[in-house]
């Protein structure tokens, strides 16, 4: 009896799509799971110690795709804010990958998640959602204001759109298997 | 255009908060640290009768296969918590844990695998 996770997260700056995308190829509705938050000063054993303490709660959206009756990928969408870094660990820790979306309009709210995955060497591919079908940026453009190294993939989606979201997927998964494939020795 | 760039140092408002952990059954933090959201737990045939209504819950949610997040998200309560209480279930054997993603990730098998269900979908 065993059952394997594997993790995908979903990430880019606030409205370019990820909750949309998850939605689009996962088998249930997307969940939201919340984390509680609390000031790091303060060291909370007791949840009556947390009155009139500062606490916040940061939500993360998720779906998921049975591949077969023992392995099932979850897709995390990164918090909303993307300041809360280490909710990012902890999605990023042990994934596949990473999708970054990018909103064309707002090409700069995608760079932070960008940046994040490159820092790191996780896979990840650039996923331009082209929101009013028009596109005012050629792939140069976009690579260059994202400073994208050359083979990271960038494909063009439609987040809403199941298998522009599935060619995306497969997109990173490819990509994840030929970096693992080109480290090891021949 | 300006680029809002991590510095690894972060000190803006939310960079002051870290999770709230509380104390369940003499427990601030998950024992089995390889319990990630992902993580898998199923329930097994034993008694649950003695068991708090919050981790009875917790046991009947997982009659399949069910990942942490997917437990805090059906029963509302914040993920360090559902770990922590999830943690304590599998110790004391009212469920039965799955391989946590972070094992996998070398696996070029498991990766082909993933290809093949995606590209079915
Ligand atoms: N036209 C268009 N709208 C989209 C697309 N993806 C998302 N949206 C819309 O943009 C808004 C923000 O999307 P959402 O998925 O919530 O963004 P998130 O903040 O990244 O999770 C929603 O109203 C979506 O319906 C897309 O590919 N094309
Ligand atoms: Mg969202």
């Amino acid at each position: 009896m065993d059952r394997t996770s594997v993790k995908i997260v979903v990430a880019g700056g606030f409205g370019t799509g990820k909750t949309t995308l998850v939605a689009s190829v996962s088998e249930i509705p997307p969940l939201t799971t919340e984390e509680i938050l609390t000031e790091a000063s303060v060291g909370v054993d007791d949840l009556t110690g947390v009155e009139g303490k500062k606490t916040t709660t940061v939500a993360l959206d998720f779906g998921r795709i049975t591949i077969s009756p023992d392995v099932v990928l979850y897709l995390f969408g990164t918090p909303g804010q993307d300041r809360f870094w280490f909710m990012w660990d902890e999605l990023a820790q042990g994934a596949v990958g990473a999708i970054v979306l990018v909103d064309t309009r707002r090409l700069d709210s995608s760079f932070p998640a960008v940046d994040y995955f490159e820092r790191r060497g996780i896979p990840f591919v650039t996923a331009v959602n082209r929101f009013f079908g028009e596109c005012d940026y050629t792939e140069e453009e976009i690579r260059g204001a994202l400073e994208l190294d050359p083979r990271v993939p960038l494909v063009w989606c439609d987040a809403r759109d199941r298998p522009s979201s599935k060619l995306a997927l497969v997109t990173l998964v490819r990509h994840a298997m030929k970096r693992l494939t080109a480290r090891a020795p021949a | 255009m300006t680029f809002d760039t991590w510095d690894g140092d972060d000190e803006s408002a939310a960079g002051r908060f870290v999770p709230l952990y509380v104390l369940v059954n003499g427990r601030t933090a998950p024992r089995d640290s390889t319990l990630d959201l992902a993580t898998q737990v199923v329930a097994l045939p034993v008694d649950t009768r003695r068991l708090e209504p919050e981790y009875t819950a917790i046991v009947h949610r997982c009659s399949t296969w069910m990942s942490v997040a997917e437990i805090g998200a059906y029963l509302h309560l914040p993920l360090a918590i559902t770990k922590v209480m999830v943690d304590v279930l599998v110790e004391q054997g009212y469920l039965g844990v799955g391989t946590p993603a972070q094992q996998n990730i070398i696996d070029l098998h498991l990766l082909d695998s993933v290809l093949a269900g995606l590209e079915r979908l």
